[in-house]
């Protein structure tokens, strides 16, 4: 058996929804019932065979070939197997999604892991505003799983995320960690403007100094060994990222804030 | 049976089900490790008061802990899931959470049927709000905010269903013969793992019969070993034996008990009726309480 391929034949103009293309959706299905389906493009609707070609067949190993950002809802609710994106991947890759795992060899769109329960998302590129957040109007955003990015993520990453843990090995941009409740966000690289603001609980950790400095709503709590770092970072050794090659540590200067809400947040800059 | 003078009585060992669970103190340096290890599994000699049985399995290297420090493994039993709780949640608060520089973690997977009691789950509420919860490959931890800096402890750790009470009667012809041969048996008892020695330095001098002729007592002197009434009751011993003491074996496994009785026996075999040892014989209540037999002639063939 081979990766069910889904190799687009023309970059759309519209914005074409693949949520009806993940493994649990199509492991019951042959491939002729597959290329009968119907994706909603822009405001029509075509059969995935007039979009794509398909070959293969193991619907639990899924690959979308010249895959552009107009492909959204990639991993749609994927609850097990595998999604290979061989391109960039449009908004909401991996939403709802509680298991598997999707790795997208290029950029990922707005909404990457929006309200994600579990599995994994790997991005060897770029991510775009808000990782792991919530949809406009909802509360809650990631409740668990990771996210990899391996380029740099956009603004708002970790937006009213709940649970679970983004890592970035790039930089992440401004409002990084925003209305946080919990979970973990761990950069490597950069952050931008306005780190964890209106963060109410949940760890940002950073192996850098911001270069602008923590934000005023930020409280220096003074620096500290913290025995979980080590166990977290041991536990980064069995992903495939450049965090499995951090040295650990335990040292850290810690931040608490956003001191304008509950504060219950923390800032840990390793020293 | 006979090995080196010793007669290995044909009886066995009656044993009992309880519930057990292994929890790993680390710390600073090893003698902080210690020093909470052994007020955790303290006042834990026997289940009749104490509520448990508990005591140091081992110390571990850096390298056999969760957190890369120096370490002790305990093992704690109780006789349900529920007492067992209990003693862990209180005795991790008290003495654990305390203790400086400590850190407390699960030292025993969730069995098949997933069965879990608290470790730090419900001491996260000393934090007073302050507590940070972490989700680490899959178990969730506490960190506790304390003076001397943050106590990170396991949420759960498993529960096992274990056997406690398993047994052996040292018979020597003097006191000090039948502890050297209890000494010697808990250094080589000690090597073997899931099992613990509840009574202060694994020994008992107090073993204890069913029933009492004070109707408010469950249990009394085990009036047929003890030397000073050979002459008073109906005695188990002979005219040579003057001192009678037990080691009581708890374990996570039927199998593991065997194994430590059986070092433990031939420990004391090695000293042999040349150093005053006699009989090797074994508690039981007629078999009918306890559903583990420990048949000393089948461990000893």
């Amino acid at each position: 058996m081979s990766a069910l391929t889904f190799t687009l034949k023309a970059a759309p103009a519209q914005r074409v929804d693949c949520s009806p293309l993940t493994s649990d959706k199509l492991a019951e299905l042959s491939t002729a019932d597959i290329a009968a389906l119907t994706l909603v493009i822009g405001n029509q609707k075509q059969r995935v065979d007039e979009l794509f070609d398909i070959s293969g067949d193991d619907a639990a190993e899924l690959c979308f070939e010249n895959a552009t950002d107009k492909l959204d809802h990639i991993g749609h609710g994927l609850a097990s197997g595998s999604i290979t994106v061989n391109g960039n991947a449009g908004a909401y890759l991996g939403q709802f999604m509680t298991g598997g795992q999707i790795t997208v060899n290029g950029n990922s769109g707005i909404y990457t892991a929006c309200e994600m329960k579990g599995g994994q998302i790997k991005i060897n590129g770029n991510a775009g505003d808000l990782v792991g957040a919530a949809r406009v109007g909802y509360k809650n955003g990631m409740t668990g799983g990771t996210v990899i990015v391996t380029g740099n993520t956009g603004d708002r990453t970790g937006d009213h995320m709940r649970r679970g843990m983004i890592l970035i090995e790039g930089n992440a941009g401004d409002y990084c960690g925003s209305r946080m409740v919990s979970g973990t966000i761990a950069i490597l690289g950069e952050v931008g403007q306005h780190l964890g603001y209106a963060m109410k609980r949940g760890t940002l950790l950073l192996t850098q100094a911001p270069k602008q400095g923590i934000s005023a709503n930020f409280n220096d709590c003074g620096s500290h060994t913290l025995a979980f770092l080590p166990l977290m970072i041991a536990s980064f050794k069995q992903l495939d990222s450049k965090f499995a090659e951090l040295e650990p540590f335990a040292r850290v200067q810690r931040y608490a804030g956003d001191i304008s809400g509950i504060g219950m947040g923390e800032v840990l800059v390793k020293l | 049976m006979i090995i080196n003078g010793v007669t290995i009585d044909p009886t066995f060992a009656e044993a009992f089900p309880m519930r057990g669970t292994r929890v790993i103190i680390t710390a600073q340096n090893l003698e902080w490790a210690m020093n909470s290890a052994q007020a955790f599994t303290g006042f834990a000699t026997s289940v009749i008061a104490c509520g448990c049985e508990a005591g140091i399995e081992r110390t571990l290297e850096p390298h056999e802990t969760p957190d890369g420090r120096p370490g002790v493994s305990c093992l704690i039993f109780a006789m349900g899931n529920k007492g067992l709780a209990k003693q862990v949640e209180t005795r991790a608060g008290q003495c654990v959470l305390t203790s400086p520089t400590s850190a407390l973690f699960s030292g025993l997977e969730m069995d098949e049927e997933g069965k879990e009691i608290p470790l730090g789950k419900n001491l996260r509420f000393f934090g007073d709000g302050y507590q940070i919860s972490k989700k680490i490959n899959g178990k969730r931890y506490w960190r506790i905010p304390v003076m001397d800096g943050e106590f990170l402890t396991e949420e759960n750790t498993g529960v096992r269903a274990s056997v406690g009470g398993g047994n052996f009667l040292i018979l020597a012809e003097s006191q000090p013969q039948a502890l050297a041969a209890c000494e010697a048996a808990i250094v080589e008892m000690k090597k073997i793992p899931n099992v613990i020695m509840p009574f202060p330095g694994g020994v008992v001098r107090s073993g204890s019969k069913v029933g009492s002729k004070y109707k408010a007592l469950s249990a009394s002197t085990n009036d047929a070993f003890c030397p000073t009434l050979k002459g008073q009751t109906k005695s188990e011993l002979s005219p040579e034996v003057e001192s009678v003491m037990e080691i009581v074996i708890d374990g996570l496994t039927k199998e593991d008990i065997d194994k430590a009785m059986r070092v433990g026996i031939q420990a004391v075999c090695d000293l042999g009726a040349e150093n005053g040892i006699r009989r090797i014989s074994a508690g039981n209540y007629g078999g009918k309480l306890g559903p583990f037999h420990f048949h000393l002639q089948e461990i000893m063939a």
